[in-house]
């Protein structure tokens, strides 16, 4: 492999890596506050593609505030989703699996209604950012760099607001014993429903950065959601860092052997190396650093 | 101060609490002891809001709390030491502290704070430590800076000498006397009798979620069903 092909590939891969640490950061947040594996992230993000079209393309809105909008739109809509399906499940005693049921049919719910609402076709949004950056010998659409740098921008902004914040404080006391926080007086559903909605949010964010590259259609999120999926788990379940870092690792692992074997291996890589992490990890690479 | 009810408690099914009345008045020791699973931890739990009595009243200061939500306590001047300390263990020990003035104002925190820092300066040292790598002693003097940071009126404590040694079970008991002489009324459980009523100024038996004696500390400790069954003293053939 040549410098320049190397180059190219670990910025391939860090780009990959941002949108599935985008995704799976989301769902660790979700997961280490309030222990919900929300099957219905991926059709958030899906949502978050069809805003974007509709706004920027449809309507015509210049893009920042096209994507304001989608933003916000999606946060309620996360927030929404926490409040009317899960936690009135979660005042049962044995919430655990009547949740992921719920998740999984709303997932279905929201797939089928943006099939009717959409219809089935894939749609293209254009490109944001036009032009193509030069580094070294490697030429890269702006459009794929404002991915990595975008991404990053977002995850610092959620990272910092966790860890330096009061809101963040109260994030994370609740991921570390809910019973605790709500006997110091922190109201703990209503923390969980600012996670939904800033998970919504990191979801979405990818959605804007993705939808120019790939088309945006109803079954858009599921892949993605499974990516997320193995982020949280090599991350080590409920960290926030740690599914950001395993989110770059598992794109560049991906892009990397996409290197050396055929493209349609990239998956199988990919989730070999997730299950020989947990074989050897069953906590994941960054068990420990949680929210 | 603190009423409970005749208040009843159901884990699904299964009924923990039977008509439980229990009472704490302003600046009293209250202890409720109790053999493992007899619900003592439930009753405090219930007085909190942390579970919610299936009936009964929970009340403070004549304010009726059964149905609000458990945030509503520190506000009202209750906060609890939860069993096996409860720390938020990924936080530095001042931020755990300083978690405990949730609901008030930075000014006033800042001034409890500084109390609570001369009433417990063993954890001084370790303010910035992260607070799940803190033995269980230390951590017991954490999560009490916590309870005392709401500038409580009443402290319930649940199971404060679980899994210390004897030593640090003497520190606790100073610390839970001097919190008391302050003026904060305790309600705590405990499953040694001797330690329950040797400090308290009144206290609770409970027995498979009822309550089947009461009375002042000292006439627990002299009672013979207490004194037999839970003090191990058998009463001299007459």
């Amino acid at each position: 492999m040549s410098g320049t092909h190397l180059l190219e590939t670990l910025i391939n891969g860090l780009i990959s890596g941002s949108i599935y640490a985008l995704i799976g950061s989301g769902l660790a947040l979700i997961y280490g506050t309030t222990r919900v594996l929300n099957f219905a992230h991926g059709e958030l993000l899906m949502l978050a593609g069809y805003f974007i079209l509709m706004f920027a393309v449809t309507l015509g809105w210049p893009v920042i505030l096209a994507a304001i909008a989608t933003i916000v739109l999606v946060m309620v809509l996360g927030a929404l989703l926490q409040r009317v399906t899960i936690a009135p499940l979660m005042k049962r005693e044995d919430w655990a699996f009547s949740v992921i049921a719920a998740t999984i049919g709303l997932s279905i719910f929201l797939q089928s209604g943006a099939q009717l609402v959409w219809g089935e076709q894939y749609q293209g949004v254009p490109y944001f950012f036009h032009g193509v950056a030069v580094i070294g010998e490697v030429r890269m659409p702006w459009q794929r760099i404002a991915i990595l740098v975008v991404a990053l921008l977002v995850m610092g902004i959620c990272g910092l607001i966790l860890y330096r914040t009061k809101l963040g404080r109260i994030v994370r006391a609740t991921a570390q014993d809910s019973e605790a926080a709500l006997a110091v007086g922190i109201p703990a559903g209503l923390v969980h429903t600012t996670v939904f909605a800033i998970s919504a949010a990191l979801a979405g964010t990818g959605a804007i950065l993705l939808s120019p590259l790939i088309t945006v259609n109803p079954w858009m999120g599921t892949a993605y959601l499974l990516k997320g999926f193995a982020v949280v788990i090599l991350g080590g379940l409920g960290s926030f860092g740690g599914a950001v870092a395993a989110g770059f690792l598992l794109g560049l692992i991906e892009t990397i052997s996409v290197a050396f074997v055929p493209s349609e291996w990239s998956n199988v890589i990919a989730f070999a190396f997730l299950i020989a992490v947990i074989t050897a990890r069953p906590e994941g690479l960054f068990a420990g650093r949680g929210a | 101060m603190l009423q409970l009810d005749r208040v009843n408690v159901h884990y699904g099914a299964t009924r923990v609490l039977w008509d439980v009345s229990i009472s704490v008045g302003s600046g009293e020791m209250v202890a409720v002891m109790g053999p493992n699973g007899s619900g003592k931890s439930t009753v405090l739990k219930a007085a909190m809001g942390l579970k919610k009595p299936s009936s009964g009243v929970v009340s403070l200061n004549g304010e009726e709390l059964q149905t609000k939500p458990a945030t509503v306590r520190p506000q009202r001047g209750m906060s609890i030491v939860l069993e096996r300390r409860r720390l938020f263990p990924r936080m530095s020990v001042e931020e755990n502290v300083m978690l405990g003035a949730y609901v008030r104002k930075a000014s006033e925190a800042r001034e409890t704070y500084e109390w609570v820092l001369e009433i417990l300066p063993e954890i001084k040292p370790h303010l910035q430590a992260t607070a799940g790598r803190l033995s269980g002693g230390q951590q017991q003097m954490v999560a009490i800076a916590r309870g005392l940071m709401a500038d409580p009126k009443i402290l319930l404590m649940d199971e404060p000498f679980l899994g210390l040694s004897p030593a640090m079970v003497k520190n606790v008991l100073a610390i839970m006397k001097t919190i008391n002489e302050r003026g904060v009324a305790i309600l705590f459980n405990e499953q040694n009798a001797k330690l329950s009523f040797a400090v308290s100024h009144r206290g609770y038996l409970l027995e498979s979620g009822r309550v089947v004696l009461s009375g002042s500390g000292e006439e627990m400790l002299e009672h013979p069903e207490v004194k037999r069954v839970y003090l191990g003293v058998r009463e001299a053939a007459a």
